[in-house]
């Protein structure tokens, strides 16, 4: 916060003005260099229709990387996520093949899966205290393995057609899943700001001992954050699941590596405290818009992949370089 | 009879040291064991993907139909897993063994004990690349991209733009089924590849990878050409949220969704790689061979049949809607098959026997 008032001290647009903003926005100026780079080199990159492309391809990452941002910040880490997707997607498509005519149950299923999933990590890391990367590591085996129980070991196919219509669904031109990523970033970006529950996120992860002493139930607040993660991530796999109308048992695989990534280039510090909402959705848009550029420029995916990796390592260096000339 | 009881109990529990143990016990030295009426196979298969879940119906409907019992181990995409599950069998000195590999080029040592304990190994629907197996049923990757590549150029008449969907780059499926692409549209020049990319099998990957070739290349884009069906499905959402519900798409295997789509026209075709079949005539053939029978040829190759609108019916008959009816009669199909060497004919319309 002392940072804030001597930006604010120092005049406007004078050398020192805009070094400081420079260093403040580095993400958001590489971000405007790989847009810019992109629209030079391909005239179908800018347009709106594209646009839309890239909001519907970060939908499904943006409610997990969401629920990652609250996890990280409490110093924690969600490596199941991607698994808990693939969970909830089959929980979902069976519920549907089952009963096709009661779709909205399909979705309650597919969410409540999810949250489930999450609440048990948040259990065994605040009450068993075990550490967050071990439990949740345990959790993407098993949730992983009990997609495929679901299915047999097989996808489930043949799906009603309607089953299509949660992901399919626009309102004002919008998809509902791309809807439901901007009414979450907008939600959680407010929550972490002015709620007090934002701020007892914030106080875990900064130190969870003075916390505690100051009368923060540091065990409640972990175990909302990964109720949170797993719940979102149950939303995101009936989307993922909708979209392609089938339950995968792959489906997900990896994206909790995505989403984490997001959180980081975002500007969050993996030993908690550090970081904002706004720097995660930076940081989502940064991948997909890479993934979309690159698509359009026809580079292969495996350069797309050294690309993406330099990237990353690129951002957090300077980001990290940036706070350091902050403090 | 004893021996039988405890290698079914063995065979329910699944696991790979109490089947070992048991058999060693009691069945490896059994004079019965080889010519007697019943024999043993041991099948190790890559993971529980949807076809092998398919396939394992067809196993087990002509193992029970031709006195065979079955020692059943998924090796969960690990090659050493499956090594170890392969010396096992090898161990418990069964009657044949059939391997559907993890990956290619693997199990070395495993095929040469086999070959030197006079156990005939077969691999089925991907190859071990190893000259000492005695014998395999392998699918014609490369006859599949060129018939579903042909499939495109006749749908466009010889001219047009398309992108192509590839499987995991580098896996004997891309690399064999790309070459029977690229041959075909090589002889057609006024066909032209836009992009060519991998979307990993999945349906979900290949939306994504579609819906930004839309972006770059928008209605100069003439067809897809997707190397398996799911990703051909996920083009298909793709092109519909476009707006370009017309556009060809063609793909590979013939999954259940991939055959319904053949059926309402949103592909214009796919090719057949019917798991009931392949694995059950792998079995099949495994068990004549360790029984000393007749057979065509120890190497039979399966040649996916093309699936259009004249014939989906029928096939979605075999794999979805008549199942039942189709297991009914798979092992007279099979041990027909086995005699002609054209393991894939099931009696599809424009289909030789």
């Amino acid at each position: 916060m002392s940072t804030d008032t001597a930006v604010e001290r120092r005049r406007p647009f004078s050398a020192k003005w805009l070094q400081d903003m420079a260093i403040r926005y580095a993400m958001v100026l590489v971000l405007i260099v790989v847009i810019a780079f992109f629209a030079y080199r391909s005239a179908r990159f800018a347009t709106p229709d594209n646009v839309v492309t890239i909001l519907i391809a970060a939908a499904p990452f943006a409610l997990i990387a969401l629920g990652q941002t609250l996890v990280i910040l409490t110093g924690g880490i969600d490596l199941s996520v991607g698994s808990v997707i693939a969970l909830s997607a089959m929980a979902g498509a069976y519920t549907a093949k089952a009963m096709p005519d009661q779709l909205w149950l399909a979705l309650i299923v597919a969410i409540a899966i999810g949250a489930l999933a999450g609440a048990i990590n948040g259990l065994v890391v605040s009450v068993l205290d075990v550490p967050p990367f071990i439990a949740t590591l345990g959790m993407l085996t098993l949730a992983s393995g009990l997609a495929f129980v679901i299915g047999g070991g097989a996808p489930i196919n043949g799906l009603p057609a309607n089953f299509s219509q949660f992901a399919n669904t626009q309102v004002l031109g919008l998809t509902i899943p791309v809807i439901l990523m901007i009414i979450g970033i907008v939600g959680f970006g407010v929550m972490m700001r002015r709620t007090k529950f934002g701020m007892h996120v914030y106080a875990v992860g900064g130190n969870e001992q003075a916390s505690r002493i100051a009368g923060i139930k540091t065990g409640r607040v972990k175990f909302l954050v990964y109720t949170i993660s797993g719940a979102l991530a149950g939303i995101s796999g009936i989307m993922l699941a909708s979209r392609t109308i089938n339950g995968s048992p792959s489906l997900g695989v990896g994206y909790e590596l995505d989403a984490i990534a997001a959180v980081v280039i975002g500007g969050a510090s993996l030993m908690g405290g550090r970081g904002t909402i706004w720097g995660t959705a930076l940081g989502l848009l940064m991948i997909q818009t890479l993934n979309n550029g690159l698509d359009i420029l026809t580079v292969p995916s495996y350069w797309q992949d050294v690309v993406k990796g330099l990237l990353i390592v690129a951002a957090v260096s300077v980001d990290v370089w940036a706070a350091k000339r902050r403090e | 009879m004893k021996h039988r009881s405890i290698i079914r109990a063995a065979v329910a529990v699944g696991a790979v040291t109490a089947t070992a143990v048991s058999l060693a016990g009691c069945g490896a030295g059994d004079p019965n064991a080889g010519d007697g009426d019943t024999i043993t196979i041991g099948v190790s298969v890559y993971d529980m993907s949807s076809f092998i879940t398919e396939g394992k119906e067809g196993i087990d409907r002509y193992a029970a139909e031709n006195d065979i019992e079955i020692l059943w181990n998924s090796a969960s995409m690990d090659v050493p897993t499956q090594a170890d599950q392969i010396d096992q069998y090898i161990q418990a000195g069964v009657d044949a063994i059939v391997v559907v590999p993890v990956q290619q080029d693997t199990l070395q040592p495993q095929v040469s004990a086999a070959a030197a304990a006079d156990i005939p190994l077969l691999d089925v629907n991907a190859t071990l690349n190893n000259d000492e197996v005695a014998g395999s049923v392998q699918p014609d990757d490369v006859a599949a991209g060129a018939q579903e590549a042909q499939m495109m150029v006749d749908e466009l008449g010889g001219k047009g733009n398309v992108v192509v969907l590839q499987g995991p780059l580098g896996g004997s499926g891309e690399i064999n089924r790309g070459a029977g692409i690229d041959q075909v549209l090589e002889e057609n020049p006024d066909m032209k590849v836009l992009a060519k990319d991998t979307a990993n099998w999945s349906r979900e990957e290949a939306i994504n990878k579609t819906s930004n070739w839309i972006s770059a290349f928008g209605k100069d884009i003439d067809g897809v050409i997707s190397q398996n069906d799911d990703m051909g499905l996920g083009a298909k959402q793709a092109l519909t949220e476009a707006g370009m519900k017309d556009v060809p798409v063609v793909g590979i295997d013939g999954i259940e969704d991939g055959l319904n789509a053949v059926k309402s026209g949103d592909f214009i075709g796919t090719s057949l790689q019917n798991g009931t079949v392949q694995l059950a005539s792998g079995v099949a053939l495994a068990a004549r061979i360790a029984r000393g029978e007749e057979v065509s040829d120890n190497h039979l190759v399966y040649t996916m049949p093309a699936i259009t609108t004249e014939n989906v019916d029928d096939a979605i008959k075999h794999v979805v809607s008549e199942r039942d009816a189709f297991l009914d009669g798979l092992t007279e199909l099979t041990d027909a098959n086995l005699d002609t060497g054209n393991v894939a004919y099931e009696g599809l319309p424009g289909q030789e026997q």
